[in-house]
């Protein structure tokens, strides 16, 4: 399909979950006077369905002052430490480190990119670019930052060496469609180095998409060609590939307005390829049927995923523990940034979990590693990335707040 | 409901908004340094939040974080328009924060009566719309998404218009969306509807 049909598409699909929604909407609607399509995030909502006074959570603009970082509240296991490493970014989001360990930050709202800079011992944000639209993911190859926007993924040469000055971007792939619900990328390169992936998310919470959305695709770097890797996956703001198995794992969000608990979102493996569909919208969890789209449908048509995260709880980075540092249990665990929920009438997420594999490399244990950012119902800050450092500690994103924290060990 | 004591209402919605934890001890918005600070918002805005022209928009009692993001958005050049972008650029976040303060416990602006008929096409579409689902039921507004209830209709026609067709590009897209099924005939009763509000 060409990419130019995808907007005309999306915007039947769109009608077409209008009406559905319409007919179920909390007034009566006689003949219609405008379109009617409600806010995406909104689609799937039901008269009778979850408390309709959940709205998303406002949009970070600006950062914290320091003194509105609550790092005190922040608790760790015994034996680690976390400290505010950086602050004044706002929005900071995805993370990904360079050989020489400058740290480069995407966002989604401001439209900013960062550069963190170590120099004895303390660190120096520069804000590398400004005014990109949802500038969410980062991918640092061969010396080049690559940022993925919405709808292109651009890249910034000999970066490391103009960070005061940098270069007008080199638009890499620039036909990527242009819906903003879900629009926002995760960037993550292969190991070999030939590939970016990326997703490209569904454009509402829930709908049948064109064939191009709900998927994780690549880039292939040499030829500049994309293809698709995997289908039926909602969203996924955050990858990694496992060291040893080369595969890539990754969080994928589950839908709205289903129920306070259910679905749940994943974690998942990519074992084919090729050609695998982990189920949306007809599936969640790898064992729900949708509540409309999963009619006459089975799960077992689908991929499952490897692990059930909770629901609503917002899984965005997740990183394999590849450093030396932390004590040898947590060799290979997987860390994820929670974001936190909006969809729930009580809170859930807002933190760092710890998923412990066994020797068969399946997921075994979840449990928090970082918590603190939700108090009650309050939240001050918004776990987003997590990035393995050279030293072997962790740093951890928050998109809330505007900074980055360190969580290290020592014996 | 206007308390004598801005201050007192403006720590109390400032508490509401971040849920701000007590024993973090924080500069709270001032309402009164907002004022001092707001001179040069009155010479359009009025000292009351009432725009001196109707392509002016009314900030009176607007949600305090909702005139925080659009300060912030002309500071970012994020968004443009009537010289807003110049305005906001020395301004610091503390700064917007206590000018939002000062406008957002202003008494909103006096409803406005309209074509009856004009007026439930606009309610309608209202409903249609989910509207009330981010701007409040009564579009009185609530956290970053601001009041329309008592706003200007030039300013408000104007305002859809430009995000129907992209010129005015907002937070998420969410927006957008909203308002591109949109004819003008109905942006023209959504701007009576909300006027007719209090």
């Amino acid at each position: 399909m060409k990419l130019k049909q995808i907007h005309s598409l999306m915007f039947a699909a769109g009608l077409g979950i209008a009406t559905l929604a319409s007919a179920q909407a909390l007034v009566p609607a006689p003949a219609p006077a405008a379109a009617g399509v409600p806010p995406t995030w909104a689609q799937g909502r039901t008269a009778d369905g979850m408390n309709p006074a959940l709205v998303p959570n406002p949009s970070p603009l600006v950062a914290k002052p320091v003194n509105e970082i609550l790092i005190d509240k922040l608790k760790v296991p015994p034996g680690f430490k976390i400290e505010l490493w950086a602050s004044g970014m706002p929005n900071a989001r995805s993370m990904t480190e360079s050989p020489s360990g400058t740290i480069f930050v995407g966002t989604r709202f401001p439209g900013n990119v960062y550069a963190v800079v170590s120099k004895d011992g303390k660190r120096e944000v520069k804000t590398i670019a400004k005014g990109l639209h949802r500038p969410n993911g980062v991918a640092f190859v061969n010396g080049s930052l690559y940022v993925a926007e919405l709808s292109r993924i651009i890249r910034y040469d000999n970066i490391e060496q103009n960070l005061d000055n940098p270069p007008a971007p080199v638009v890499v792939f620039d036909a990527l469609p242009k819906d903003e619900p879900h629009g926002w990328k995760y960037l993550k390169l292969s190991p070999d180095g030939k590939y970016l992936y990326f997703q490209i998310g569904t454009p509402a919470n829930i709908v049948v998409p064109p064939s191009t959305h709900a998927t994780i695709m690549r880039l292939n770097l040499k030829t500049n060609t994309i293809e698709t890797v995997a289908t039926g996956v909602r969203n996924s703001v955050g990858m990694d590939f496992q060291p040893g198995t080369n595969e890539l794992w990754f969080t994928n969000m589950g839908r709205d307005w289903a129920g306070e608990d259910l679905p749940n979102d994943t974690l998942n493996r990519l074992v084919r390829p090729k050609g695998m569909n982990f189920g949306y919208p007809f599936c969640h969890q790898g064992d729900w049927l949708d509540p409309e789209f999963g009619k006459g449908r089975t799960c077992d048509e689908f991929d499952k995923p490897e692990m059930k995260l909770g629901a609503h709880v917002s899984p965005l980075g997740l990183r394999f523990y590849t450093g030396k540092q932390f004590p040898a249990e947590y060799k290979g665990n997987i860390f994820i940034a929670e974001y936190g929920s909006w969809n729930r009438t009580k809170k859930a997420g807002y933190q760092v979990v710890r998923v412990v594999l066994d020797a068969k490399n399946k997921p075994v244990k979840l449990e928090p590693f970082v918590t603190g950012w939700l108090q009650g119902e309050e939240y001050w800050g918004r776990p987003a990335d997590v990035q393995v450092i050279k030293d072997g500690s962790l740093l951890i994103s928050d998109g809330e707040a505007g900074a980055i924290y360190r969580v290290s060990y020592s014996k | 409901m206007y308390l004598r004591n801005p201050k007192a209402i403006v720590a109390m919605a400032f508490f509401n908004i971040y849920g701000l934890i007590s024993w973090q001890v924080l500069a709270a918005p001032d309402a009164v340094l907002g004022k001092a600070k707001s001179q040069t918002c009155f010479a359009c805005h009025g000292a009351d939040g009432i725009g001196i022209t109707p392509s002016i928009p009314n900030i009176a009692a607007q949600p305090p974080l909702s005139l925080f993001y659009q300060l912030v958005q002309f500071r970012e050049g994020m968004r443009k328009g009537g010289g807003m972008e110049a305005l906001a650029k020395p301004l610091s976040d503390d700064d917007i924060r206590d000018i939002a303060a000062y406008f957002s416990v202003l008494p909103p602006p006096e409803a406005k009566v309209g074509d009856a008929a004009k007026l439930a096409v606009g309610q309608k579409i209202t409903q249609q719309n989910y509207c009330n689902s981010c701007h409040a039921p009564k579009l009185q507004g609530q956290k970053q998404v601001p009041r329309l209830a008592g706003q200007s209709v030039e300013y408000f026609v104007a305002q859809l218009r430009n995000i129907r067709s992209g010129a005015r590009v907002d937070m998420d897209g969410t927006m957008g969306s909203a308002a591109r099924g949109l004819s003008d005939e109905d942006i023209e009763a959504l701007a009576a509807y909300s006027a007719s509000l209090n």
